[in-house]
């Protein structure tokens, strides 16, 4: 079952039904929106073998596929192959490796792609996050995807179709699958996973229609109280003086996994402050903080917002440059508006 | 496989079929009716112009049994094959997969054999670029000299990863970019054969989105058709690019243009939540406001838009400056890259859009402003108060002194508001004294300042701020420094070893302490340096003199320290820092 994506599913069931399915796919879109989980229904769709409806998702096929045992489905990530880390933990920073598909997976794959499926109808291949692959990797896919094997599908997904080599994309129908509504996160969350109500619309509002993320947000705990914590530093951060701004930067970048998380937080909270300056209240992503958001929107101009948000951004892009994350976060610090009586008003 | 890509399905069989690449079709049957044969080809163009199909195109031609006029003939036995993908004697080669040197290796042991059935072995290199380098070089001779029966054709979308010894031994082909026109007729053939209804207005979206590529728009429109729709309507384009009605464009160009942030923010997020797409989006923006760019500037006939349209958006085009415009696009353009790095939503667009929406703000009103950013108000504010300072007794004496004096520069700063009679006026009353004051310290020539000034430095400091010139020079001191470090560091060191003097008009002094620093930066090239970087700062051309200056230098030294370190101790962060960390000021630099 898949949630969301209707016009996606309509359309490949569509195409299935009238024979008009393409070999190539690539489904852009953010992580956690369920890219790969609509790849492995379309593969279901191919290989189901009820007469009924496609895919019924209880034939023995549909079960395998599920459970990632069927012979013709595979799906291509960078983890395959070694130890994979457990969702959720941040992987180690240490390990020099490159992530993305390498040239010899794909070499692995147009071997074995010339061959015909062993039970199924077609042989499925999902290439995961393939804006991650190398060059050589991308390049080597090339004639595949433009004339593969009679009885292949290719499934690429990834970020977004810009990322990738338009050689590449040119190649593929492309399907943008989008977040999904927040209403539909949180029945979702609420019918299917058992989530209480008050924590539904917040994590279905927090994921911003990642449903990937809902969901492993409702089953780790972990995720809910960073935030509360990062947050409340974030409140706190405002009435501190430098000094003190600076030990809590210093505090806070000695995990510095944990910092983009921690800006991505951020500016979330600011970006709703932005909305409710200028009026939109309604589009908030922390609904549970409308009130102190409302509130302290009318602190700042637009434009002291703005220029927040554009040294959150910076900040950000620099520890993607590998500038000392303490540093950063002090600077970023210091910027941050005061809460003052002296300032307090518009 | 019944179901077959509508862009593998209808690729161009003969050289007629290939639309848009007259240039290449025409030389190569030319070349086929006179039988004269090259045997290295090298086609190259951007994705989906036809390059692949023009290769197999050429295998046929040249193989054909009953070619006519240079045209294959698609029916006799060896353009079926061919076309069926399983002609022994067409090579096609993966070059992306098989790159290593290896791979040429085993082809060029092959290469002598004559071939199967055809004329000619045609070897069609795909995706060459990603052959490596040991590789191109094993394939060198055979390229240039193949036995009698083979023919490469080489096809890339990177030419330039092609070594040069390569491309020296083919006869290159470039193919271009598809017109929308093209496009177009293309796609109407293949929605009649296919028997697909297709609106034109919706044909012309796929065919101005596909930039001018083949496949792209095939590709496009076969997943249109795959939705099933009885005819094929713009809006059905729009959903499946995630591209936005007119309206929502138009209305944030609008909320740009009276500034009203709040409803530019509504219709971005109302836009996405139906279903458009943030980048989509943003690119939309741009071309509308490339559209107001080009109204505004008489381009109006370069727009393909219907005529309300046109007139609504020159009424837009007529509310904004193009100051403003262009920062608008600047803005959004910034927009549209962060989205294609990073993971964000929509955010880099809205901050585009509120950006754009706020009026434009010198930095030093942004500083100013309430609840701003605070780390700075301590950092800028000891800066701002000095410069308070200065400025506060400087602008007072300014214009009077000024015009009194030097006539010359009056307008390039603003006088402080009241008008003052022209150069050289009968001097009214109250300027007297002051003007005494000033002829007292020799003004307006340049041999004098010697003397008087230099000798007594206290009264010189002290007198800082009686001297207009020399406040403002002292004051872009750093940011002269700053300007000239990127052209010459040498010439830097050398301004950090003197002391600018005075700012009359547009002649600046400086004073060295010693006669060989004095010499170096009276070399022609290093003064023309430091007057070039001046005369940018202060928005007017000037001069540069130089004199040697004869006190004391230690001493001065430890005065002007002094006096920073005093200033220094104003600084709110300084003091912040010695008050709650016990810091103790060690230096001052």
């Amino acid at each position: 079952m898949i949630l969301g994506h209707d016009w996606a599913v309509d359309l490949l069931l569509q195409s299935l039904a009238r024979d008009r399915l393409a070999h190539a796919y690539l489904f852009a879109g953010p992580p956690g929106i369920g890219k790969t989980s609509l790849a492995l229904y379309l593969a279901r769709a191919l290989n189901c073998t009820d007469p009924g409806p496609r895919p019924c998702g209880s034939c023995a096929s549909c079960r395998k596929i599920g459970q990632g045992l069927h012979p013709d489905v595979r799906v291509l990530d960078e983890s395959e192959g070694e130890g994979k880390t457990a969702a959720g933990e941040p992987s180690e920073p240490a390990s020099r490796r490159k992530p993305g598909i390498k040239i010899s997976q794909v070499r692995e794959l147009q071997t074995q792609a010339v061959l015909s499926p062993y039970e199924g109808r077609r042989r499925v291949y999902v290439l995961c996050d393939f804006q991650q692959a190398n060059v050589e990797a991308a390049n080597c896919l090339l004639k595949t995807l433009e004339e593969p094997p009679g009885s292949v599908v290719l499934i690429l997904t990834a970020l977004q179709a810009e990322g990738l080599l338009p050689t590449i994309v040119s190649r593929c129908q492309v399907l943008n699958l989008r977040p999904l509504p927040v209403r539909q996160v949180r029945d979702a969350l609420r019918s299917y996973w058992g989530v209480e109500e008050p924590k539904a619309s917040l994590l279905a509002g927090l994921s911003g229609g990642r449903i990937g993320w809902a969901i492993r947000a409702s089953r780790d705990e972990s995720l809910l109280s960073n935030r509360e914590k990062y947050l409340v530093a974030l409140e706190q951060a405002a009435r501190l003086n430098l000094t003190e701004r600076i030990s809590l930067a210093q505090q806070l970048s000695r995990d510095p996994s944990a910092l983009p998380e921690v800006l991505d937080l951020w500016r979330e909270w600011w970006r709703d402050l932005l909305l409710a300056r200028s009026g939109n209240p309604g589009a908030l992503i922390n609904v549970d903080r409308a009130q102190a958001i409302m509130a302290d929107a009318q602190r700042y101009t637009l434009h002291a917002i703005q220029s927040y948000l554009r040294a959150i951004e910076r900040a950000s892009q620099q520890m993607d440059q590998n500038v000392s994350p303490g540093l950063a976060m002090e600077v970023l610090l210091l910027k941050l508006p005061r809460v003052s009586t002296e300032v307090s008003q518009v | 496989m019944a179901g077959q890509a509508l862009y593998r399905r209808w690729r161009s069989r003969t050289f007629s079929e290939l639309i848009g690449q007259e240039h290449v079709t025409q030389t190569l049957l030319n070349a086929l009716r006179a039988g004269r044969i090259g045997h290295a080809y090298l086609f190259a163009g951007p994705r989906g112009t036809g390059k692949t199909s023009a290769a197999r195109i050429f295998a046929k031609a040249v193989n054909c049994l009953e070619p006519a006029d240079g045209e294959p003939c698609n029916h006799c036995s060896i353009c079926t094959s061919i076309n069926e993908g399983r002609a022994l004697d067409l090579i096609e080669i993966d070059a992306a997969s098989n790159r290593g040197i290896d791979e040429i290796r085993s082809l060029r042991d092959k290469i002598a054999f004559s071939p199967n059935e055809c004329r000619y072995k045609v070897y069609v290199v795909d995706e060459v670029h990603m052959l490596t380098d040991p590789a191109f070089n094993a394939l060198l001779k055979t390229l240039e000299e193949p036995p009698p029966h083979a023919i490469f054709v080489l096809a890339t979308t990177e030419p330039h990863r092609i070594p040069l010894t390569v491309l020296s031994r083919c006869q290159r082909f470039d193919f271009r970019r598809v017109s929308v026109p093209n496009l177009l007729l293309k796609l109407e053939r293949i929605c009649a054969q296919e028997g697909v209804r297709a609106r034109s207005e919706a044909l012309a979206a796929i065919a101005r989105h596909a930039t001018g590529s083949f496949r792209d728009a095939e590709s496009l429109l076969d997943q249109l058709v795959s939705f099933g729709v009885e005819e094929i309507k713009l809006e059905d384009v729009e959903r499946v690019l995630g591209s936005a009605p007119e309206a929502v464009v138009a209305g944030m160009a609008q909320a740009v243009i009276s500034g009203d942030a709040g409803s530019g923010l509504r219709w971005i997020n109302e836009a996405l939540d139906n279903g458009v797409e943030a980048r989509q989006l943003t690119r939309e923006v741009l071309e509308y406001l490339r559209g107001l760019l080009l109204i505004k500037n008489g381009g109006a006939q370069l727009l393909s838009v219907t005529p309300e349209t046109e007139k609504s958006m020159a009424a837009q085009a007529e509310a904004l400056t193009i100051a403003r415009l262009l920062r608008a696009v600047r803005l959004f353009n910034g927009a549209g890259n962060l989205l294609k790095t990073g993971s964000h939503t929509q955010l880099p667009l809205e901050m585009a859009l509120v950006e754009a929406c706020l009026p434009e703000e010198s930095p030093g009103q942004a500083q100013r402003g309430p609840g701003t950013v605070a780390g700075e108000p301590g950092a800028v504010s000891a800066p701002q108060t000095a410069r308070a300072a200065a400025a506060g007794p400087a602008e007072r004496r300014g214009p009077s002194s000024r015009t009194v004096v030097s006539g010359s520069q009056a307008s390039s700063r603003p006088a402080s508001g009241h008008v003052e009679p022209p150069p050289e006026p009968p001097d009214p009353p109250d300027l007297n004294p002051r003007l005494e004051e000033k002829r007292a310290i020799p003004p307006g020539s340049t041999k004098e300042a010697s003397a008087a000034g230099e000798t007594q430095a206290p009264v010189r400091q002290a007198s800082v701020s009686a001297d207009p010139g020399l406040a403002w020079l002292q004051e872009n001191w750093g940011r002269l420094l700053q300007a000239i470090r990127p052209k010459s560091r040498q010439v830097e060191a050398l301004l950090k070893s003197c002391e600018p003097l005075k700012m009359q008009g547009d002649v600046v002094t400086l004073g060295f302490y010693h006669g060989f620093h004095r010499e170096r930066l009276n070399d022609e090239h290093n003064r023309r340096i430091v007057e070039e970087a001046l005369s940018g700062l202060a928005g007017r051309p000037c001069r540069l003199e130089s004199k040697l200056y004869d006190g004391n230098r230690q001493e001065r030294e430890k005065e002007t320290e002094s006096s920073r370190r005093e200033e220094l101790l104003r600084n709110p962060v300084v003091r912040e820092a010695i008050d709650q960390l016990g810091a103790t000021v060690v230096d001052v630099q």
